[in-house]
């Protein structure tokens, strides 16, 4: 009978709560500033090239700014607005919530978070979120100037999420860059001295037996080997030409399970 | 002889009609309590992945010059003592539930007690990027247990709703489905806790 009470009690508190809790409308748009941080010309400009993302990785990143985050935790608030507006595609899950918590007279404190969807938690890790706070966003939205934070944030973000790139490489770019154009070019002298002594040894056969006896042309050989990234955009593959001319096809239903991190500023 | 024949058509179609609406509620209920079995491995799913975040903390301190040795020794008893408590998805009885939070519980306070510990003896290697990463990660990790957390109790919120609502208690009484465990707050947890992290 006890038990019963309490479950009784239990039951609307815990669906109550549930709903109570805050969550901005869900719109259209993905870039949604409440706090009139960007200009239009900015917005519209974050707009043009998220969407154009979208289009062509499938991936969506939706931009919130507010003035207050209603009482709210901001990593949770972030993963209900994803998880409520359904960002991201659903059997993916690769969508991102970049939530910023703006100055106000109120409430003098801002507070930026990247909430990733269970699709992305791997390219994009907590700690990895915190880089891009910190080194990427944190500067320039203390100076008031969130089009540059959020272009600077994107910048890296964009890349990693396509799979170009992964979170050893951002670290590792710099130097990374050196070595695999020094790489490139070792293979490639390799490749034509190995070449050139193969036609001695063997004058008879000609080149295209090199390229692996097909008799045809020798591109798709060198192909694989001086342009190994060539393949490596397979977002591209996903792109939704369903999708009008420029606007945004709409959320896709993404799920999120609470990672990410945030920063203060 | 009419009479008889039409007796027996009307009861056979009584307890066809009677089966088929209780295979329709017995499927329903085998639907949500499969939403709640998943949750639960979501659930288990964010705490193995903190489990497995402890060795990395033990690396990053023992990397600091003067670690001792009896620093987190709390931490990995607990962790060890959380590993050992396994609730089969099947059998998500109130009990069991609670077993299993108790042990978890006890890691979350052994892990917060620690790091204070860490952090104002080795205020040092606070300033380092791997424990300042490794926070995070731990941060993150808390994260998604509230977050997992909090779809398994509105999953078996809405299984144990429809279990015990009339008249699908009577089916899940003969198909022997049973009410399963919530997770609530520890003991102790309205009072605020103390975690010092400064950066």
């Amino acid at each position: 009978m006890k038990r019963w009470l309490i479950l009784l009690f239990l039951l609307p508190v815990l669906s109550v709560s549930a709903q109570d809790l805050w969550c901005p409308e869900p719109t259209n748009r993905l870039v949604n500033d409440y706090s009139s941080m960007l200009t239009p010309e900015q917005q519209q400009a974050l707009e043009t090239r998220l969407v154009a993302f979208d289009d062509s990785t499938s991936n969506q990143i939706l931009v919130i700014i507010t003035p207050s985050l209603h009482d709210c935790e901001i990593m949770e608030l972030g993963t209900r607005i994803g998880t409520t507006w359904g960002v991201g595609q659903k059997d993916l899950k690769n969508g991102l919530v970049i939530l910023i918590k703006s100055k106000t007279e109120e409430e003098p404190y801002g507070d930026v978070a990247l909430v990733p969807g269970y699709g992305l938690e791997g390219a994009l890790p907590d700690a990895f979120c915190k880089h891009i706070i910190d080194d990427e966003m944190i500067g320039p939205l203390g100076e008031g100037d969130y089009y540059t934070a959020l272009v600077q944030a994107l910048d890296v973000i964009e890349p990693v999420c396509r799979g170009e790139y992964s979170y050893a490489d951002y670290k590792k770019e710099d130097r990374a860059a050196l070595f695999g154009l020094l790489g490139f070019m070792l293979l490639f002298v390799v490749i034509l001295l190995l070449a050139h002594r193969y036609n001695k040894k063997h004058p008879g056969s000609g080149s295209d037996n090199f390229t692996g006896g097909s008799g045809k042309s020798s591109g798709p050989y060198w192909g694989g080997f001086v342009f190994p990234r060539g393949g490596s955009s397979w977002g591209g593959g996903f792109g939704s030409g369903g999708f009008g001319s420029g606007g945004f096809g709409g959320f896709g239903g993404g799920s999120f399970g609470g990672g990410g991190a945030h920063g203060r500023f | 002889m009419k009479k008889t024949a039409i007796t027996i058509l009307v009861i056979v179609g009584v307890v066809a009609v009677c089966f088929l609406w209780g295979v329709g509620i017995n499927n329903k209920l085998v639907n949500t309590e499969e939403n709640v079995s998943q949750a639960w491995g979501n659930v288990e799913n964010a705490y193995k992945r903190r489990a497995d975040l402890i060795p990395q903390l033990v690396a990053t301190v023992q990397g600091a010059a003067n670690y001792e040795k009896g620093t987190l020794t709390e931490v990995i008893e607990a962790r060890a003592k959380a590993g050992s408590v396994q609730v089969d998805a099947n059998n998500l009885t109130e009990a069991n539930v609670a077993q299993f939070q108790k042990a978890q519980d006890a890691l979350s306070s052994a892990l917060t007690r620690s790091i204070n510990v860490v952090v104002e003896r080795y205020p040092e290697l606070t300033a380092t990027q791997g424990f300042r990463d490794l926070q995070v990660q731990l941060e993150g990790t808390e994260n998604r247990i509230a977050t997992e957390r909090g779809r398994f109790n509105d999953a078996v919120n809405s299984y144990n709703k429809m279990l015990r609502r009339f008249p699908n208690n009577i089916i899940a009484g003969i198909c022997g489905f049973e009410k399963k465990g919530y997770f609530t707050a520890p003991e102790g947890s309205e009072n605020p806790v103390e975690v010092k992290f400064d950066f």
